[in-house]
């Protein structure tokens, strides 16, 4: 009762502080909180089922994994396994874990709440499941001791210990005490039973999420007491408020409120690559551009620098993969080539143009209909029509279910999961993810095959080589305009200290080991 | 008077029922697969069937909608696709956050409408009548986004008076929860400094919300309250000489307001509906930001939990008022 007495004249004398200028984040007298400015709530805090950035924020930082990704290019490190050893053949991973790890009530983080929560995992099918499900053996988890864990693969996975930041550990005599009729998850959903270096001491949806620091700790870290996740929606008022100093950091920012925090000196601005890219999908089962003729010249007519141009802070990508996870250097994709578009459109069943095309886009979303319009007036050099028509996202993603309803050309941001050259390519291209929004339709019983074959190779020179032949085929296949990655866009205080950028889940800041001057 | 009460309440029933069978008719034509968009990109076909499952959308809409109804009966208002919550749970957080604006909203304009009003017919045609007019005039046409915009430019950057959003300070811990409206819960708890916190966030907001309706009243008022001033009994009243206070307040006040309470029971539905825009502005978690991100992913149950709550909370407001008319004006019998 004191301290919140306390802290409430701390705010109302902040409230008079704040009309005499001075920042509202000197509020926390002396408890180093830091203030996340981010547009996505978090209504559902279970591991196993919630997805998003702001959901990977919160279980990055309320739980923890068998390892973590830090860096960029970002690196797999031990986290609750110390150490571990893969069999050659790929099919066997053995954990040792950490035995200082706990969780949040004191009891040791053993083999068996790992095998416990990898089950859990695939049991319920949702979530993250599908990084390991029809990967990992459900009967093939094992509790060798309290401090060792196997897993048994069904077939070798190259990813595995990329996905594994992202598989994260429950308490499981907290979610057995509190199984009710739908294995914890009614339970879940509103309480953390994990072992990360944070806890939730205040959620109020749709405002902000706080964050404490966990009395003891396992790992040390930084010197945050705690933090707040405060969802501001518009993008500029989270400038505005970083500018200010209300909020630590902003991690929804537009390539125009960056440049409007170019000049001041106590924000940070990050602009680095990502792997998220962003391509127009070409319907290959349907239509005209079922002809790989006409696909053709439209990656070769379609104008790269305008679409550069408009995308603010990107770069063009430069084969299906994004830089950094295994893109090939030496492949060439199409460029702006009108002479090259026009003899490959010669070869098709529309030699002078004359057809009319679809492109859909996300109602609201601008930068995808300057795309459009750059794609529009580029298809007008081969005399071919384009209809644009902004939809709303669950009418684009309900009309990918099959090639009649999937538009003639369908934009998509295909954001990074792990860091993988697999979760691009196997979300992207493979036959399996037909009938989706990330993979409407392109189905190449070679490319599946190429990306059956990466992932099950663990040797890196030879999965090189798979991944080079695998973007030389896509390339010549030309499903896609390989269009722009787009900078990750971040702003944060200057006080902030020891952030690094990782270009996977980059907004899900991790709290691990930040501080606050 | 309890006969028309009961009267009133049940044929609220067919309302809500017509309405309810509208919205989830509406929400099953629209073409989308929330399920689809639910389970992600990543789901397996088996994963998405078993989504559906889950949520009962695999049986016939006419199955659903029976299960829905029966549901209501038991407190179960259905579960959110997107979050898997339950509707009822997400309601009572924001529900509370969006009456509290709303009504703080409608207090301005009724105190402040009301006297401009009075103000403007009693003075008619002199300075104040005017410039209560041309503001009025220049209030209904303002959009309230846009106000809201200029509120923050004002009194959050350049004065820094107030927060640019939000309820409450980040750091403060909000009064012990009681009705979800922290004004209330913090004078509740006999805990001024927190009240006046809350009230200083609700300031803007409720400001930009309450200049339409107070425009509205305000023009209402001067309209009724210069018919009544030229009524015979008015005549009579001054002839008495009776004091011009007392007049205004037992005379023109009373008379004039039936028809200004039938402007306050549209205004408040109007409202309710009404504020996503201010709610975006100013970052304020309340049941149109729920209802617009519930809409924009297709998401069910959420959408008729907020059009039932709307709908059930309008009609009974304006029973309200209904009832009003008999305590202000005895001429008016209900019965």
């Amino acid at each position: 009762m004191e301290r919140r007495s306390i802290l409430k004249g701390a705010a109302g004398s902040a409230v008079i502080a704040s009309t005499l200028g001075l920042p509202a984040i000197a509020q926390a007298q002396g408890r180093k909180i830091l203030v996340i400015a981010a547009g996505q709530d978090i209504p559902n805090f279970d591991p196993h089922v919630a997805t998003g950035y702001s959901a990977s924020m919160l279980h990055r930082n309320t739980y923890d994994g068998l390892v973590r990704v830090v860096g960029a290019p970002p690196k797999v490190v031990p986290h609750l396994a110390s150490s571990w050893t893969i069999s050659p053949n790929g099919l066997e991973y053995v954990f040792k874990l950490n035995t200082a790890a706990k969780f949040h009530d004191g009891t040791p983080v053993t083999a068996h709440a790992v095998a416990y929560s990898f089950k859990r995992t695939l049991r319920l099918g949702k979530g993250n499941a599908w990084m390991i499900a029809g990967v990992v053996d459900p009967n093939g988890i094992e509790a060798v001791d309290v401090q060792t864990v196997r897993f048994k693969l069904l077939k070798p996975f190259a990813p595995f210990l990329s996905v594994l930041p992202w598989q994260f550990i429950v308490n499981p005599v907290l979610v057995e005490t509190n199984k009710g009729s739908d294995d914890g998850q009614e339970f879940l959903r509103k309480n953390i039973a994990g072992s990360g270096r944070f806890k939730i001491k205040r959620a109020e949806a749709g405002n902000l999420y706080e964050f404490e620091r966990v009395a003891s700790p396992w790992l040390a870290g930084g010197n945050l007491d705690g933090a707040i996740w405060k969802i501001v929606r518009e993008t500029s008022s989270q400038r505005l408020m970083v500018a200010r100093g209300e909020v630590h950091f902003a991690v929804d920012l537009t390539s125009e409120d960056m440049d409007s925090l170019k000049d001041n000196p106590a924000v940070v601005r990050v602009l680095e690559p990502e792997f998220r890219t962003f391509s127009i999908k070409m319907n290959t089962a349907h239509g005209p551009l079922a002809d790989i003729n006409v696909r053709k010249a439209i990656s070769h007519v379609f104008n790269y620098q305008g679409m550069l141009d408009a995308a603010g802070y990107a770069q063009l990508m430069v084969g299906p993969l994004p830089p950094g996870l295994m893109n090939d250097p030496k492949l060439k994709v199409p460029r702006t080539d009108l002479e090259m578009a026009k003899r490959y459109l010669a070869k098709s069943k529309y030699p002078n143009g004359g057809i009319k095309l679809t492109m859909v886009y996300v109602t609201g979303l601008e930068q995808q209909r300057r795309w459009s319009l750059v794609l529009l007036d580029s298809l007008k050099k081969l005399g071919i029509e384009l209809e644009i028509k902004p939809t709303l996202w669950p009418d684009m993603v309900a009309s990918t279910k099959t090639p009649q309803t999937t538009a003639d050309f369908f934009p998509v941001y295909q954001t990074g999961n792990y860091a993988d050259p697999d979760n691009v390519a196997f979300a992207s291209y493979h036959s399996s993810r037909n009938g989706n929004w990330q993979n409407p339709v392109y189905n190449n019983p070679k490319v599946d095959a190429l990306i059956n074959k990466g992932r099950g190779e663990i040797d890196p020179k030879k999965r090189a080589a798979i991944y080079a032949e695998l973007q030389q085929v896509l390339v010549d296949d030309a499903p896609d305009i390989f269009g722009v990655l787009e900078k990750r866009r971040l702003a944060y205080r200057k006080d902030v200290q020891n952030f690094v950028f990782t270009p996977v889940a980059s907004n899900a800041i991790e709290l691990q080991n930040l501080s606050l001057k | 008077m309890l006969h028309y009460i009961v009267r009133r309440i049940l044929l609220l029933l067919p309302v809500l029922l017509g309405l309810s069978m509208m919205v989830f008719a509406i929400g099953r034509l629209l073409p989308g697969d929330p399920v689809l968009l639910a389970a992600g990109p990543n789901a397996t076909k088996e994963e998405v069937a078993a989504l559906a499952v889950e949520f009962g959308l695999d049986k016939p809409v006419a199955v659903q909608y029976w299960n829905y109804l029966t549901g209501l009966l038991h407190g179960d208002w259905g579960r959110s696709l997107q979050s898997r919550g339950p509707v009822l749970e997400d309601l009572k957080v924001f529900l509370p956050a969006t009456l509290e604006l709303v009504l703080a909203a409608m207090l301005i304009a009724v105190v402040f409408g009301i006297l401009l009003g009075l103000l403007a017919a009693v003075k008619r045609n002199g300075w104040i009548d005017y410039s209560v007019r041309l503001v009025s005039l220049a209030s209904i046409s303002m959009p309230r986004f846009f106000l809201g915009l200029l509120l923050q430019l004002v009194f959050a950057m350049w004065l820094g008076w107030a927060s640019l959003g939000g309820r409450f300070p980040l750091i403060a811990s909000p009064p012990p929860l009681v009705t979800g409206m922290l004004t209330i819960d913090s004078l509740l708890a006999g805990d001024l400094p927190s009240f006046l916190l809350a009230l200083q966030y609700l300031a803007l907001p409720a400001m930009a919300m309450s200049l339409s309706p107070l425009a509205t009243i305000t023009r209402m008022m001067r309209a009724s309250t210069m018919e009544v001033l030229q009524q015979d009994y008015m005549l009579t009243a001054r002839a008495l000489g009776i004091p011009p206070g007392k007049l205004l307040r037992k005379y023109v006040l009373r008379n004039a307001l039936t028809s200004t309470l039938t402007v306050i029971g549209l205004y408040f539905g109007w409202l309710l509906g009404g504020t996503v825009l201010v709610e975006s502005v100013f970052d304020w978690p309340g049941i149109g930001l729920y209802a617009t991100k519930a809409i924009m992913m297709q998401d069910f149950m959420p959408i008729m939990g907020v059009v039932l709550t709307i709908g059930t909370l309008f009609v009974t407001f304006n029973l309200l008022i209904d009832l009003l008319y008999g305590v202000i004006n005895p001429k008016v019998r209900l019965g």
